[in-house]
């Protein structure tokens, strides 16, 4: 799998049963210390056990430690990108805004579960994009990216996705209402 | 967003940072703008990333554009050693 995929699967594993022990087994490389940190981030327990090029990980917590460590606060955070750009003004300054915002979402502690790509915004999840790079990172600690396949499609950038995965507006208006906050940019 | 290795150009003016970001991207060099890391200080916020590799590139486009960033940090591991 490549990143931020392992953390991603083991964030909807632990969302599906929380409370419960998860088993993972990954290659000892960079999926092994995205996911031991994303589980110890969100304070669960992680035991290793190193198998040749494997390693298999069991994490675990109490239930409400999971629940509110993954799940979050009685629904998911996310944040709705709906432009390339930051506010409104010079289209210049709300694109390096717009970069500058997602780059600094690394050094914050709060991070949204989910961010949601449309309209313009997927500029920023396909070729071309600055913030690639930022959101892969986002990816390892948690954070799920995706963009809406019509304005992938609209764009011509089905086949250019650099972050995240594609959803559909059933996806992203079920994410919207069942959130616990949504930020919109 | 910065490695160990990475050179950081700091901008005190929002629109020096812009030119020299054009100026060095119409270069075709492969530099980032990015926010000026937490442990550094700079007045409009944004610096420029680029890699040892194209550093000459990078420093000499910006002299000859008359862009000299306010100072040049390297990482190196957890800090910033200043060199320029």
């Amino acid at each position: 799998m490549a990143c931020p995929q392992p953390v991603v699967t083991v964030k909807r594993a632990l969302e599906e049963n929380p409370g419960g022990a998860l088993h993972v087994l990954l290659d000892n490389g960079a999926s092994r210390e995205n996911v031991s940190r994303f589980a110890a981030n969100h304070g669960l327990n992680v035991a290793e056990t190193v198998t040749g090029e494997a390693v298999s990980l069991v994490i675990s917590g109490g239930p409400q430690q999971a629940k509110e460590g993954v799940a979050g606060r009685g629904g998911k955070s996310v944040m709705l990108v709906a432009s390339d750009r930051l506010g409104d003004g010079p289209e210049e300054l709300g694109r390096l805004l717009m970069k500058n915002f997602i780059i600094t979402l690394l050094d914050v502690t709060e991070v949204p579960d989910l961010m949601l790509f449309v309209n313009n915004g997927v500029l920023l999840t396909t070729e071309g994009s600055e913030v690639a790079e930022a959101l892969e990172k986002l990816g390892n600690r948690g954070v799920e990216v995706f963009s809406c396949g019509v304005c992938l499609d609209f764009f011509h950038r089905k086949d250019k996705l650099v972050a995240g995965a594609v959803t559909n507006m059933l996806t992203i208006a079920e994410s919207m209402l069942q959130a616990s906050s949504v930020i919109r940019l | 967003m910065v490695r160990d290795g990475d050179y950081v150009a700091v901008f005190n003016s929002i629109h020096r940072v812009m030119k020299a970001e054009k100026v060095l991207k119409g270069r075709q060099l492969g530099i980032l703008l990015i926010p000026v890391p937490r442990a550094l200080q700079s007045d409009c916020g944004l610096a420029i990333r680029y890699g040892a590799d194209i550093r000459e590139s990078v420093e000499g486009a910006l002299a000859e554009e008359g862009l000299l960033p306010a100072e040049i940090y390297v990482k190196q591991g957890e800090a910033y050693r200043k060199v320029g």
